[in-house]
């Protein structure tokens, strides 16, 4: 070999030389940031790892507020529901109030009259100056009086007996046996003060026969939802309706048809009229609630079923199905 | 027509270094004398001497250039301690070089004042400018935004900040034969000359989304209402912010972000001084990639520019690549620069190096943005 050839080649060697140095210093400076790289992503990571445990701790601890929240919302549905079936009792009884006020009124008269009357026959008698005549008109009196007095005593009477017998299955709702077309009419009778007010028609029609064992009270307090939705709700002011209530039997099983030939439900409403809260008379003391109560009544305590047909314009038709006898 | 040149040496010593990539750049142009020429070179080389080798053997070229943290090309692929220098020659193209110089003092006015004056030495319209910024002393926003109004026209800049290797102390830039600190010089191109450019990252955001609550243009001094160093505690376990986790910013009312890395701290105040102005109330998120994601964002980024290379012939492809990915990359780095020579096919010059920040539009004809942790691709030729 040359010796130009040698120096070229020593030349290149004393290169390579010096790029090798070069790039050792470097890779041990670059070794150990790597490491620090490294050792951080280790770092983030977990850090990460403890944010995403950390905000799915805050989401369970969301659900579970979300839960009590639901918990305490499905409280206050049952006991605005309660409410509403207490409102219901107190319809009642101031309806019933208002019907006893009548004769009860009529017995403070007439009695007042009678005393009067007997207080003068009396002073005449012990002034000695009892004539015939007197005596003749006071025992007239005396026998218009009583007459009067027994028979809206009686009529108290009655009013009283249907009231309690509403009132006491209302509260209590208890299972017993009876009839039903006889236990309809009475119930009518304690919601007749309302319904006389808007002079409507009520009918009850159907089999006398039918006798059941179920909860009475919890029937009443369905029909009188189904009464005071139509009065509240199917007519107008002025408006005369005529309200039907029929019962049949077929097998064992009840059909309890109630019908009011007022304004109808508008197609949209007719599948949220059950949902809870749901009402077009906010405005005027609805609480949307009667008809959902209803409809667990129904299903619930009288395990039946119940649906509805309505055609705006024409009316509202309520079929219920129920078993006659519930033995659980 | 252009032409284009790249030399590039890894001898550490500075004379036979410069003298090897000469000689490469003579070989490829013949006897054409280059007009203008960028040179990248690692911190470790002797600056000064080796400018003048390039004046000794070019006279009047119109010469740029700055310290880097790597260093990449088509002749050696990626080097840690090289010099690379891309020599331009074309007819009918007008190449200058300029300089702003104590460019920390007022950014924005020094470097609009620049290009305003280098702007009226042209006969032809300019097309474009790199730049190769100063990034530790100052906002490199400010200095985009001051040579974009000197400019004027919307004329597209791309380059990235001078580096060194990690030390964050101290960067330089060249100009002719000077080296300096504290400055930004710019190369001009007008003329017959076609260009296109692409971007691509590879960091993805994770973690908790937090806001800014305290900044001064790059200095974050609180986040979510804390020091900002705890934001980086939180992640690193380290007061220390580690710059391979840069932070995802996303300005006010944006769905896209870009990224900042950390360039230092302050642990008195709980600051941070990130690698460009940060919007106020900006969201941040801290950021995590794979070496797979960031690998392979130089070939996306070049797949960009050339889909969008409106010209006959691209002559050179010049690269700008974070020197954050350089650093999460390690012994991987030249994958990067690997990843692109099918698209090069042997006919395409590379030469580019590892920034403290990218400069480039996100998209044509839009307005340029200082980015970090992406490569940016620019093909420029016929
Ligand atoms: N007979 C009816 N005629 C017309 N609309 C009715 C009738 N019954 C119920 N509705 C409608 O169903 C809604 C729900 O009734 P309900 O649950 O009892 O609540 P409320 O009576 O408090 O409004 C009523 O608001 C009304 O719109
Ligand atoms: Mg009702």
């Amino acid at each position: 070999m040359a010796d130009e050839d040698k120096a070229a080649e020593i030349k290149d060697l004393q290169k390579q030389i010096r790029i090798l140095q070069k790039k050792l210093e470097r890779s041990e400076t670059d070794r150990a940031r790597l490491e620090v790289t490294n050792r951080n992503k280790e770092s983030l990571l977990k850090g990460v790892i403890c944010e995403l445990e950390a905000s799915q701790a805050v989401l369970e601890k969301k659900n579970l507020d979300v839960e009590r929240a639901f918990n305490d919302l499905t409280l206050m549905q049952d006991k605005l529901v309660e409410a509403e079936k207490m409102a219901a009792l107190g319809g009642l009884v101031a309806g019933v109030a208002h019907e006893i006020n009548t004769p009860v009124g009529t017995c403070i008269t007439v009695a007042s009259t009678l005393m009067i009357e007997t207080e003068s026959l009396l002073a005449a008698v012990a002034a000695n100056r009892l004539k015939r005549s007197l005596l003749d008109g006071y025992l007239e009196v005396a026998k218009e009086s009583t007459d009067l007095l027994l028979r809206n005593l009686e009529r108290a009477g009655e009013l009283i007996q249907s009231f309690k017998q509403v009132a006491v299955d209302q509260s209590s709702l208890e299972k017993r046996t009876f009839a039903l077309k006889p236990y309809l009419e009475e119930l009518v009778v304690s919601l007749s003060p309302q319904l006389k007010k808007g002079s409507h028609q009520v009918t009850i029609a159907g089999d006398e026969t039918i006798e059941m064992h179920s909860y009475p009270g919890a029937i009443a307090q369905v029909v009188t939802n189904l009464i005071t939705n139509s009065l509240l709700h199917a007519y107008k002011n002025g408006e005369k309706g005529h309200l039907e209530l029929r019962a049949t039997k077929r097998d064992d099983r009840i059909l309890l048809i109630y019908r009011d030939d007022g304004g109808g439900i508008e197609r949209d409403n007719l599948k949220r009229v059950f949902d809870p809260f749901f009402t077009t008379a906010r405005d005027r003391g609805g609480t949307g609630l009667g008809l959902h109560i209803t409809y667990n009544l129904v299903t619930q305590k009288l395990q039946g079923k119940i649906s509805l047909t309505s055609e705006v314009g024409k009316g509202t038709e309520f079929t219920i199905e129920l078993p006659d006898r519930i033995n659980s | 027509m252009l032409e284009i040149a790249v030399g590039h040496s890894n001898d550490p010593d500075s004379l036979e270094a410069i003298a090897e990539v000469l000689q490469q750049c003579k070989n490829k142009l013949g006897d054409k004398i280059p007009q203008a020429g960028i040179l990248f070179a690692a911190v470790d080389f002797d600056r000064e001497l080796i400018l003048q080798e390039i004046d000794r053997a070019f006279p009047d070229i119109e010469l740029i250039g700055c310290t880097t943290d790597g260093e990449l090309s088509s002749v050696l692929e990626f080097q840690q301690d090289s010099i690379a220098l891309t020599v331009f020659y074309g007819e009918g193209i007008e190449i200058r070089a300029a300089v702003g110089r104590n460019i920390s003092q007022d950014p924005e006015a020094i470097a609009q004042a620049t290009a305003a004056t280098a702007k009226q030495q042209f006969n032809l319209p300019i097309k474009l400018a790199i730049v190769l910024p100063e990034s530790l002393t100052t906002s490199t926003v400010s200095i985009l935004r001051g040579l974009e109004a000197g400019l004027g026209d919307n004329i597209p800049l791309f380059g990235g900040a001078a580096a060194e290797q990690r030390e964050m102390q101290r960067t330089y830039q060249f100009y002719q034969t000077e080296v300096l600190s504290d400055a930004v010089p710019i190369l001009l191109f007008a003329g017959d000359i076609h260009f296109s450019h692409g971007i691509a990252g590879g960091w993805h955001p994770i973690g908790k989304r937090s806001q800014i609550t305290k900044v001064d243009r790059n200095i974050i001094y609180e986040i979510d209402g804390k020091p900002a160093l705890d934001f980086y505690h939180h992640y690193l376990n380290d007061y220390k912010p580690d710059s391979a986790y840069p932070l995802a910013v996303f300005p006010p009312g944006e769905e896209r972000f870009f990224l900042r890395g950390a360039l230092s701290y302050d642990l008195e105040e709980g600051s941070v001084k990130v690698s460009g102005d940060v919007p106020e109330h900006s969201i941040v998120q801290i950021t995590d990639t794979t070496l797979e994601d960031v690998v392979n964002a130089s070939a996306a980024s070049f797949a960009e520019a050339w889909k969008n290379y409106g010209g006959e012939e691209p002559k050179a492809a010049l690269c700008f690549s974070c020197a954050w990915r350089r650093w999460v990359m390690g012994t991987r780095a030249n994958e990067e620069y690997r990843a692109l020579i099918p698209a090069l096919q042997d006919k395409i010059a590379a030469c580019g190096f590892y920034t403290y920040g990218e400069v480039a539009p996100l998209q044509d004809n839009g307005q340029t943005f200082f980015h970090n942790t992406t490569f940016v691709t620019l093909l420029i030729g016929n």
